[in-house]
């Protein structure tokens, strides 16, 4: 690899303390990241994609979340290593995250322009003396216009509620890209959204990290959504990253059997076609994981191997990784 | 094939106190959040609703189950006339309509366990002996895919899939002829989707249901509806067999619809249109604030035109082809 990794996550374990005990959310996992791509951290509720996002952003409360193991590099940092203080400065210009919902993520008592300032007030006040609100306004309304927002100038003026969920959307990624981070966290963005209109921010969002060169990273638990805008992907299960590689070589030719039953499981055909080829069960309890390949029980290729060790991550010829035994070489 | 449920020029209203809403009818102080909506459901069939966000498509579902009342239209269930203010309309509806609603937290009571959960459908119809419930109660829970050990557990202590079969069991622990679902499966996983839509497919043969399926989601829509509407502010664009809807849209909102639907592919990167994203008219065609191929006549409502082969469409332009938007 020439070019230098904007983001390097390297055998990332992490703990949730609770009551009843430790929970291991993460498990050992590695990730790199360079500048200007758009990377899928893709997974099914309880994966662990999220509590990645916000470990990397640092926004998990400790306790409960402790990491056990590993480090996060950005631009050549261990983020971990850092104070509270030292944290808060690689935000905002560093690291921006656009949160799940919009509509929680946004305080409801404060119109859209006051959320979105004081993104800007924290960092250019910092940076600039006289910096004015006629400054601020520019910034802001460059931005939405940036997300071709239609009338920014009206929207801001109003509250989260009466906003639709689209331009809602847009003003939570305003507030997390009006400081023109290099690395974008987007935490299931379209959730919720109509299908136009999700097609609509994808495309925006595809244009700006061709325009800024803004890395992105995608996490969503919308395969499609991953195949249409995503360099590369991580394929999530829990806890563990499964499978890593090229979107478009994944699409092709999954490897991992969880990641085949996972693009199988999306109904495609019409009302005549045979049922789904779904997995069996559901995603394992992580308080219970069973011993070995985390989807062994799930598996229709399980071997005893599968249930006594799991599988290291196995690399492929055409660079991926694959967190399973049938990928062993002979 | 006969039609199980008949619906004709149906009309819910909504009491609007304040506020500017853009369907606002003036002076009335009514809104019409469902307007002049006909379809009908084949006896063994699905009947697929998809539509955006505040559309209305759980309106109509509500009132199916008699939940809500409709300021005008007629519903007709097997060849029934329902008056919503009889009593025993009412209640003929309910014994033969079932529902599944589309939250499955909010949609089961956190106190009861699930045995109780199911059991109060079971009181409610009085069409069971109470020795009987016990017996029925486990028939069901096997049928709907459940474990009988779930049956002592609080709805908190199941997943997601577990959750929306539950509601199923409910709505099927007396014996119905239509089932309406409502978004069920858009809050469970791809994995978890696939396994309640292989047995919600199965149910419909076994126990020859019918069903009224909503969903936002096409491809979903696409796997389980023999016919489809597609519903816009409270009104049906286009109504039709899937696989006509699906390869040949005729209304321009279709058109966009179906050319926006995500497969498993990378994107052909699309010009951005500065279109508003949503709005609608009170006089005119619901669609026209935003239709790209608006033109003078778009100011009068347009009827349903027949296209031919079961395909009706709410659009002037029914019998031209319509090019999608924001290809140029």
């Amino acid at each position: 690899m020439e070019d230098r990794d904007l983001l390097r996550v390297d055998g990332l374990t992490l703990d949730y303390a609770s009551v009843d005990g430790r929970v291991r959310v993460l498990e050992n996992i590695s990730l790199r990241m360079k500048k200007g791509e758009i990377l899928g951290v893709v997974g099914e509720s309880g994966s662990g994609k999220t509590t990645l996002g916000l470990s990397i952003i640092g926004l998990l409360d400790s306790p409960p979340a402790e990491i056990i193991n590993g480090s996060i590099l950005f631009e050549e940092r261990d983020l971990l290593k850092l104070t509270v203080t030292e944290l808060s400065q690689f935000r905002g210009p560093g690291i921006g995250m656009v949160f799940q919902e919009s509509l929680a993520a946004l305080n409801p008592v404060y119109r859209t322009d006051a959320q979105i300032r004081e993104s800007i007030k924290v960092f250019e006040k910092a940076k600039r003396e006289n910096f004015s609100t006629a400054d601020e306004d520019k910034m802001m309304i460059d931005t939405l216009n940036d997300l071709r927002l239609d009338r920014p100038e009206w929207v801001v003026k109003k509250y989260p509620h009466e906003l639709s969920g689209g331009m809602r959307q847009r003003v939570s990624i305003a507030m997390a890209i009006v400081e023109k981070p290099k690395l974008l966290i987007l935490d299931e963005v379209t959730t919720g959204l109509d299908v136009y209109v999700q097609n609509r921010i994808l495309n925006i969002l595809k244009d700006l990290n061709r325009r800024t060169g803004t890395a992105m990273m995608f996490i969503t638990h919308d395969l499609m959504v991953a195949s249409q805008i995503c360099d590369r992907m991580y394929v999530m299960y829990a806890g563990r990253v499964m499978e890593e590689g090229n979107t478009e070589r994944i699409l092709n030719h999954p490897l991992h059997p969880y990641t085949q039953k996972l693009f199988a499981a999306i109904p495609q055909g019409f009302v005549d076609s045979p049922p789904l080829p779904a997995p069996t069960g559901e995603a394992p309890d992580l308080k219970k994981l069973p011993t070995g390949c985390k989807f062994h029980p799930r598996c229709p290729y399980v071997m005893q191997k599968c249930k006594d060790t799991e599988p290291p991550a196995f690399r492929t010829d055409d660079e991926r990784h694959v967190l399973c035994w049938l990928l062993e070489k002979q | 094939m006969t039609n199980i449920l008949e619906v004709k020029n149906l009309t819910v209203s909504f009491v609007v106190r304040a506020g500017n809403l853009l369907l606002f009818e003036r002076g009335s102080g009514m809104m019409n959040v469902v307007n002049d909506v006909s379809f009908s459901v084949r006896e063994g069939e699905t009947f697929g609703l998809a539509g955006e966000t505040g559309s209305g498509k759980s309106i109509i579902a509500w009132v199916l189950v008699g939940l809500f009342k409709p300021r005008a239209g007629s519903v007709k269930f097997l060849g029934r006339e329902i008056n919503f203010r009889k009593k025993a309309d009412l209640t003929y509806l309910r014994r033969n309509v079932g529902i599944v609603f589309q939250d499955p937290v909010g949609s089961l009571n956190p106190r009861l366990r699930v045995r109780e959960v199911i059991r109060e459908a079971l009181i409610a119809s009085r069409l069971f002996n109470q020795r009987d419930h016990d017996f029925r109660i486990e028939e069901t829970v096997d049928l709907v895919g459940l474990r009988r050990s779930s049956l002592d557990a609080y709805p908190r202590e199941l997943s997601g899939g577990e959750k929306q079969r539950v509601s199923l069991a409910r709505a099927l622990v007396v014996p119905k002829k239509l089932l309406v679902l409502d978004e069920p499966t858009s809050s469970l996983d791809v994995s978890v989707q696939a396994q309640v839509l292989n047995t919600l497919k199965e149910l419909k043969s076994k126990l020859n249901l019918s069903y009224f399926f909503i969903t936002h989601d096409i491809n979903v829509m696409k796997y389980m509806s023999d016919s489809l509407g597609i519903l816009y502010y409270g009104k049906l664009l286009e109504v039709g067999r899937t696989y006509d809807v699906v390869t040949t849209p005729k209304h321009p909102f279709t058109v966009r619809l179906m050319s926006n639907v995500p497969g498993l592919k990378r994107a052909q990167p699309q010009q951005e249109d500065r279109l508003g994203e949503q709005g609608s008219s009170a006089t005119g065609c619901v669609y026209c604030k935003v239709c790209p191929h608006v033109f003078e006549k778009c100011d009068v409502s347009p009827p349903m035109f027949d296209s031919g082969s079961d395909q009706f469409v709410a659009c002037y332009l029914h019998d031209k082809h319509v090019e999608p938007i924001a290809s140029s």
